[in-house]
Parts: structure tokens; sequence; C-alpha cells
């Protein structure tokens, strides 16, 4: 076998371990949304396959089918030969930059990364009136999309806070820059050292978020072990929620999308749905939950370098919305809930939110625009 | 390919739908099978017309034609191993009509197996073949491999349900076969030559199945045996004694061993394990069947059996039987499952002959078996990378084919031929039967542009 993908050498058993099944294409947003099977797990694992037993060289072409994956992870709870495609593209990406093939949207965020403490190359820093880089038990960690793309999201989470009397701080936080390494880069340790430090210096026990993604970057991803060796707890929003009751309900029909990042790469399942249940009796789920929760097209970077596929892999997690007659959709990351909002159609009447949003319409007693439905 | 031919293909079904970018190129050059060869172009087609248009071009211009559903086939059917066009059928996906009063729907062929049952769920139907591909695999893809399931014996498998088709020839005619009544006497069976043909006759753009009521009660059971051949008898009996389950499979002791190695579903190390479904409509119903069923494991030396009255403990018998694929393809970087199958009295026979055949080779063959049908799934697991171990699964499966035909048997029971068994084909076909099957592909299609190389079909074009 030639030593085409020198970086994914680790990788080559899995590749061709792919039976070429074709399993994969039930979960595959990308697939779903375009019916292109080049788009699919099984085709990217076809290329590289190609590749590998020399058939195909590395080239521009290829760049359309492999660097376009939302790293949903859907292909791999379909396979039945144990290929795990987003792990596989992550090193054969590395490669492919290496060698100078690569997508030029995701190499322009690498470039922002290195001059901006955000991926947005936004200037203004969104405080909120809250307190920043004080000590406190808790850090609030907002976010680059909850920063600057779902302000409101951000907002949100922190009137329930404060609703609940958390004693929290928020930080100067930079980028994780995870996102980097799914594209083919890597974490810059500049803003791992910014953070770490920044967190260090509030003494706080727990660090908690509502970005999904952040948190997996904090608890997995290598450059980030000086954080978890400050030994606080790192938790996502909706987790921290789960110890806490809230005096509000809704008879409105509520139902909950899944992020992938949240769902299937943490196995958080039960946290959001304890909660929901407790403000929303009349909770319905969607027909594709859990692990097998439908990805709503925005993660991998997916959502800026294919901006129309991801809109459609939107549009059809929101069919299923439909389908259930839910008034509100929640959901626990906010790079779902600015993808899903971005593609709701006219006609569609629910109203997409957070939970620490909707709990905080209930508390704030606000109408809402379907309460005339409620009995 | 020529541009004049892309501008007709591009003026016929519109520039969106047809392409030659190399990604598309790779991802439609296999199947599920180890095959590959690229096509030159790729065309989604949506309608009967379009695909009129273009069988005739391709009639007219020599071009080989691939049709492809999802591509799931295990046996290169879909690869275009002569180039030129695969025409891909995935989008072509509407249901036109659920009539449970003619207790027929009408579907064009990209409708995937799954998506017509989520329809027909809340109505209590079913189109009930069943393919474990079934969540991607399409119906036209169903049809022109007359896929079946893990309920064969009692419900049938696809041919059993396709009441008539629409059918584009090569050369562009487009031709209606059978009907939508229950029964029809009325001329050749002209659906049934379509169904398991492959697409090497006609591209199938229109299908009318029978849909059945989904019986709504069912007992599950699973027997342990220590001896193979104790579990074949047993299966014979069942058969023997007029019982009907609705599932009998059997899981053997190289996928217990497996499946026990890489889970935690501490199987007994027994050497089968049968896994049997009764159902109905009434309780009474699938309970009289499994009775039958139990009394009869009994009396054949089940060592255990342990059986299910709701859906969970149900789905923990299953787990077995739903796990093996899994666990066998990860056992390896390469797993062929084969699909032969055998008169059901022969199925102790073909049951041993698999040992034998493992010990000669050395090789393991984790088997799963739809024993209610006499089909079974014995599987090649190796490793493509040692040419040793390669040719030594490569006799061992002739052999097998042999083996299958000496008892009586065929080389697939749900499978199909394609690329991968059809140099087997005069093993089990006589030489007229070929001659047959032959004239008749030289009739449909005389320049051999549909689906080429497939099926060992091509003698007559020389
Ligand atoms: C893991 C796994 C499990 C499987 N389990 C089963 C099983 O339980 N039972 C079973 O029967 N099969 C099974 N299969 C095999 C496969 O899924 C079936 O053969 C299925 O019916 C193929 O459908 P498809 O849409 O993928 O067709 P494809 O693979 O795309 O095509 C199959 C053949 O049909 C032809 N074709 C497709 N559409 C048309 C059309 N509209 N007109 C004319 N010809 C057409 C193609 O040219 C090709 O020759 C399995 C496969 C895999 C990988
Ligand atoms: S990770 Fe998601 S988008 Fe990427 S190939 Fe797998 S299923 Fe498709
Ligand atoms: S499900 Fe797994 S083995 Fe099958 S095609 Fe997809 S990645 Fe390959």
């Amino acid at each position: 076998m030639v030593e085409k993908l020198p970086g994914s050498r680790d990788f080559y058993d899995r590749i061709i371990r792919c039976n070429n099944c074709g399993f994969c294409e039930a979960a595959c947003p990308i697939f779903k949304a375009t019916r292109r099977s080049a788009l699919n797990a099984r085709g990217k694992m076809i290329i590289l396959q190609d590749i590998l037993a020399d058939r195909q060289a590395i080239c521009d072409e290829l760049i359309e089918t492999l660097f376009q994956c939302t790293f949903c992870s859907g292909c791999t709870t379909q396979c039945p030969a144990g290929v795990n495609v987003p792990e596989i593209l992550r090193a054969v990406r590395k490669d492919m930059v290496n060698i100078g093939t690569c997508h030029a949207a995701f190499k322009g965020m690498d470039q922002v990364l290195d001059k901006h403490p955000n991926i947005y190359a936004a200037g203004e820093r969104e405080r909120f009136g809250r307190k920043v880089n004080q000590k406190a038990e808790i850090v609030f960690f907002m976010g680059c999309v909850g920063q600057y793309r779902e302000e409101d999201a951000v907002e949100a989470a922190l009137d329930v806070m404060d609703h609940l009397r958390v004693d929290y701080t928020l930080i100067e936080e930079v980028c994780c820059s995870g996102v980097l390494e799914d594209i083919g880069f890597a974490i810059h340790d500049d803003l791992v050292r910014k953070n770490v430090a920044l967190v260090r210096s509030t003494g706080a026990k727990a660090l908690v978020t509502g970005c999904p993604y952040c948190l997996r970057t904090f608890k997995h991803r290598a450059p980030y072990q000086p954080l978890r060796d400050l030994g606080l707890e790192l938790l996502h929003i909706s987790q921290f929620l789960t110890q806490f009751d809230f005096p509000v309900q809704t008879h409105l029909k509520v139902t909950y999308h899944d992020p992938c990042d949240l769902a299937r790469h943490a196995g958080i399942y039960e946290a959001p749905r304890q909660t929901i249940k407790k403000i929303a009796p009349n909770f319905v789920e969607l027909p594709n939950r859990r692990a097998n929760s439908l990805c709503c097209g925005a993660g991998g970077g997916v959502r800026g370098a294919y901006p129309r596929n991801s809109l459609s892999m939107a549009r059809q997690r929101l069919k299923e919305v439909e389908e259930v007659g839910a008034d509100i959709l929640l959901t626990e990351c906010h790079s779902c809930v600015h993808n899903l909002s971005n593609a709701r159609l006219r006609r569609q009447k629910f109203e997409i939110y957070t939970t620490s949003q909707f709990i905080r319409r209930l508390l704030e007693g606000q109408a809402l625009v379907a309460a005339n439905k409620a009995p | 390919m020529n541009s004049r031919i892309i501008e007709f293909l591009k003026a016929t079904v519109g520039a969106a739908q047809v392409t030659n970018e190399l990604i598309d190129l790779i991802s439609h050059s296999t199947d599920a099978s180890g095959f590959r060869h690229r096509p030159e172009v790729v065309v989604y087609a949506t309608t009967t017309e379009q695909v009129s248009a273009i069988l005739k071009m391709v009639h007219e211009e020599r071009i080989p034609l691939t049709p492809r559903g999802a591509g799931t086939n295990v046996s290169g059917e879909a690869v275009p191993i002569k180039g030129g066009i695969v025409l891909d059928l995935s989008r072509m996906d509407q249901i036109l009509e659920i009539s449970l009063e003619d207790r027929v729907v009408v579907v064009q062929p990209g409708v995937i197996y799954a998506d017509l049952n989520h329809q027909l769920a809340p109505l209590g139907f079913a189109f009930p073949p069943d393919p474990s591909s079934g969540k991607v695999a399409t119906l036209g893809g169903n049809v022109a491999t007359n896929a079946g399931g893990v309920r064969a014996s009692k419900y049938g498998v696809t041919k059993d349900y396709v009441r008539g088709l629409q059918v584009v020839l090569p050369g562009g005619q487009v031709m209606r076969t059978g009907t939508r009544t229950m029964k029809s006497s009325s001329g050749f069976n002209l659906t049934q030559l379509f169904v398991g043909s492959e697409g090497t006759l006609g591209v199938i753009t229109e299908i009318t199945l029978k849909i059945a009521p989904k019986p709504t009660e069912t007992y599950t059971a699973m027997a342990t045996f220590q001896r193979l051949v104790d579990a074949g008898r047993a299966v014979s009996q069942i058969m023997r004694s007029g019982a009907v389950p609705s599932v009998l499979e059997i899981v053997e002791k190289n996928c217990i061993k497996a499946i026990n190695q890489n889970t935690d579903l501490n199987l007994p190390e027994v050497e089968a394990v049968l896994l049997t479904e009764t159902d109905g409509f009434v309780k009474e119903e699938a309970l009289f069947q499994m009775n039958k069923i139990i009394e009869t494991l009994r009396a054949n030396g089940a060592l255990e059996v342990r059986w299910a009255e709701t859906a969970a403990e149900a789905e923990a018998l299953w787990s077995a039987r739903k796990s093996s694929y899994p666990v066998i393809s990860r056992l390896n970087n390469t797993t062929f499952g084969e699909d032969i199958t055998v008169p059901l009295s022969k199925v102790p026979d073909m049951l041993k002959a698999l040992e034998e055949l493992g010990a000669k080779y050395d090789l393991i063959l984790p088997t799963v078996g739809h024993l209610g049908d006499g089909n079974m799934h014995p599987h090649f697991s190796y490793d493509r990378t040692n040419p040793d171990e390669v040719q030594r699964v490569k006799k061992a499966e002739k052999e097998l084919y042999h083996k299958t035909i000496e008892l009586g048997g065929t080389l697939s029971g749900e499978h199909g031929i394609g690329l991968a068994k059809a140099p087997f084909m005069s093993l089990e076909h006589d030489p007229v039967a070929m001659e047959t099957m032959r004239a008749l592909k030289k009739m449909f299609d005389p320049h051999n542009v549909l689906n080429p190389g497939k099926m060992n079909l091509e003698a007559c074009h020389g």
C-alpha cells in the first residue's frame, strides 16, 4: 500500500474495513439532504480506499466531499463494521492540508484565529453587563457562536443563573479553537494558554458552558490537559440545570433536538430531557432522537463552507418537528439553535429556543405566539 | 464520453442531474461488493420519459448503461464494469399511491424500503420482505434482486408481492407488465422475468406491490443446542410438524464465539442457537404455533429454551442474531457474506459441510441462516492484504458452490449473481437454461448495452 496519507497511517486498517455497505446513508444528513452518494460517509471511504490502493491521487476535486462533513457521527452509529468516519477524516484532512489541498474557507478560519481571539474576527467583546474575570464558584464559558451569533441564548442562560442566584463570572475568553482539529489544522496553543490562565484566576470549582463543542474540546482534546489539571468540574448548562426546579410550566407541545456534540459525542441524553419534562409535561420526542438524532447541518465548518447544504440539512430536521406537531423546539447547542432558526420557513409556526431561553420566557410570563393553542 | 452525449443527457434530465465530477464517478464505481470500475458519467433520472429517452440513445449509440438504486448489493450487480453511464434511480422516489382497498401500493423505484413501511405502519399494513439493508436499499433494487429477509419462510420474498411493473427497454420502449389485481392468468408472466433480472433486461420505473396487514402479536423463543446436528434436526422436525414460524434463524458456534469475544452478551458456548418467532392477529394464534415449536425443540435435544412475551424480553433474545453481522464485520478487514440456499432437509448436511470447509482451508466461517427457508449466510472473514489467505478463500468459495449445487441448492437465495457469482452460473443452470437466458437477454437488449458483463449472459453477444 502506498504511503499517500502518511499522517493517517494509524487509520489504514480502519479505512479498508469499510465494506461499502452503505448503511451510513440512513443517518448521513448530507446524503439525506442531497441524495448525492459521493457526499455520504461511504462515498468518502471509497475515495480513501482508492487513494490507498493507488487508484487515485489526492487532488483538489476531492475537497468537495472530504471537507464536507458535519462530524455528526450519524454514520458511526449505523456502521456495522465499526468505522469511525469523522475520526478518519480528521487525520486525512491534516495530511491534505500538509500537501496544500484544503478548502479555502477552512484555511481562512485558521488564519482568522492567528490574528483574532474569536472565529468571527469580531472586534467588540460582549459582556452582557455581567462580571468578568472575577473570583466566583463558576466560570460561564460563552463560546464564539454564543457570544457573536446567538447572544440571546447566552444572555438567557445568565438570566436563569441569576434567577437561581448562582455565583458565576464570565472571563475574557478566546476561541477554544477545537474546530481547527476537525478541519485539518491544530488547536492554537496561545488560545489554550489564555483560556486556562483566565479560568485558573477565577478560582472556580466548575466551568459551565452552553456550547457542547467547547465542552468536548475542554474535556477530550490533548492541548486542554492543563485545564483538566485544574481539577474543576466541566459541565454543560443542561447538566447544571438538572439540580434545580423552576416554578413554571407550559401546556404547549414541546420537542427536543439532540445536538450531535451533546448527545452522540458526549452521551448526554437525559439531562436536558429531565429539565424539559419538568416544565413541559406535554413533551414529545422527534422520530430520530438520542443516538439516532439527525444532525442540524451546522457542524464541522459546513455552515460556513457549504451554506446551502447546511440549510437543507436543517430544513430536513425541521420537517420532523412539523411531523410531530410541536409548538416549541428546544435544543441545547448554540450552533443548532442558530442553524435551525435560520432554516425555519415562514409557514412553520413553531418556535426554536435553547432550554434556558424557554425557561426565561416562561419565568417572564411572556405571551408565547402559540399560547392560544394551550387548553 | 463525448460532449455530444453529455449535452444530450443534460438536455434530457437537466444539467443538475448529470455529473462527471470525479467524486461522483468514484462513488458510483462500486457497490457493497469488492468490484470496482468507474463510469464516465452519472445521470439521475426522475421520470419514465427521461429513462426512455436515455435508453433509446444508449441503444443507438451502443453505450453501456448500468441502473443503480442504493448500491447495497454485495455481488457487483451495480458496478459499471464496462464504464459508460450509471443511471441512478434513487431520486425517483415518490410513493404514487397507497390503496388499502386494492391492497396494493404503486411506487417509483427509488423509494427506500423502510420509507414505504414507515408510511404503511400507521395503517396497519406492511410490504413484508424486510431485507436487513431495508433502511437504505431501494424498492427498485429489491425487485431487481428479488430481495428477501428473515420472515421469508412465512411471508415470501419480493417476487411474491410484485403485481405489475412499468419497464423501459433498451431502445426506449415503455412496457407495462402485470396488473393491480390479486391474480391473473393472462399471458406470459413478464413481470416475474424482471424480478431478479439485476438490471440486465430493462429499467424498472414503476412498481405495483401487494401489501399485507401487519400481525400485531408475536412470541419469540431462543433454544440452545450442544450439537449442530440436533439443531438441524429440530429445524427439519419443526417444518415437518406443520408449525408455521415467522422466523427461524440459526447462529452457529463460530458466530457465537465471535459475539462473546466482542460483546458482553455472554451467550452460552454451544454449537448452535436457534431463534424463532411466531405471529398472528390474536395472542392465541401466535401462542398455538409457538407451543408447537417449543415442543419440537425440546423433543430434539434443545438444552435450554427461553421465551419472551414482552417486546423488551424479545429484544434480548434477538440480540444474538442482530449483533452477529456487526460482530462478523469487525473480525477482519474483509467480510464476504455468502448466500447459498439448500432444500430444507439438507440444512444439516450443509452445516456439516461448512464446518469441514473451514477446517480444510484454515478459515473461520461464522454463519447465520434463515433456516425456515434453507438460506444460509456463511461469512468469509479474512485479511485481503494477505494473498495466501485470499487464495484459500477463493478455493473454499468455489468448493462451497459445488457442494451447494450437489445438495440440490442454489448459489443465491436473495442477493443475486452480479459479477461475483457469474462464473458459477453454469454450475447451477443447465446449458439449455443458460442458452434460454442468453436468448432472452439478446431479445431485450440486442446490443448488450444494459448492465453488460453480469450473470454470465455475455456468450451470445460474442
Ligand atoms: C449488510 C447488508 C445486508 C443485506 N441484507 C440483505 C437481506 O437481508 N436480504 C436481501 O435480499 N438482500 C440483502 N442485502 C443486499 C441488497 O441490500 C439487496 O440486494 C437490495 O435489494 C439492493 O437494493 P439497492 O437499491 O441497493 O440496489 P443496487 O445495489 O443499487 O442494485 C442492485 C441491482 O438492481 C439493479 N437495479 C436497481 N434499480 C433498478 C431499477 N430501477 N431497474 C432495473 N434494475 C435496477 C442494479 O442494476 C443492480 O443490478 C444486503 C446488503 C448488505 C450490504
Ligand atoms: S459524520 Fe455525519 S455528515 Fe459526516 S459522513 Fe458521517 S453521517 Fe455524514
Ligand atoms: S456503514 Fe460503515 S462499512 Fe458501511 S459503508 Fe458506511 S462507513 Fe462503510
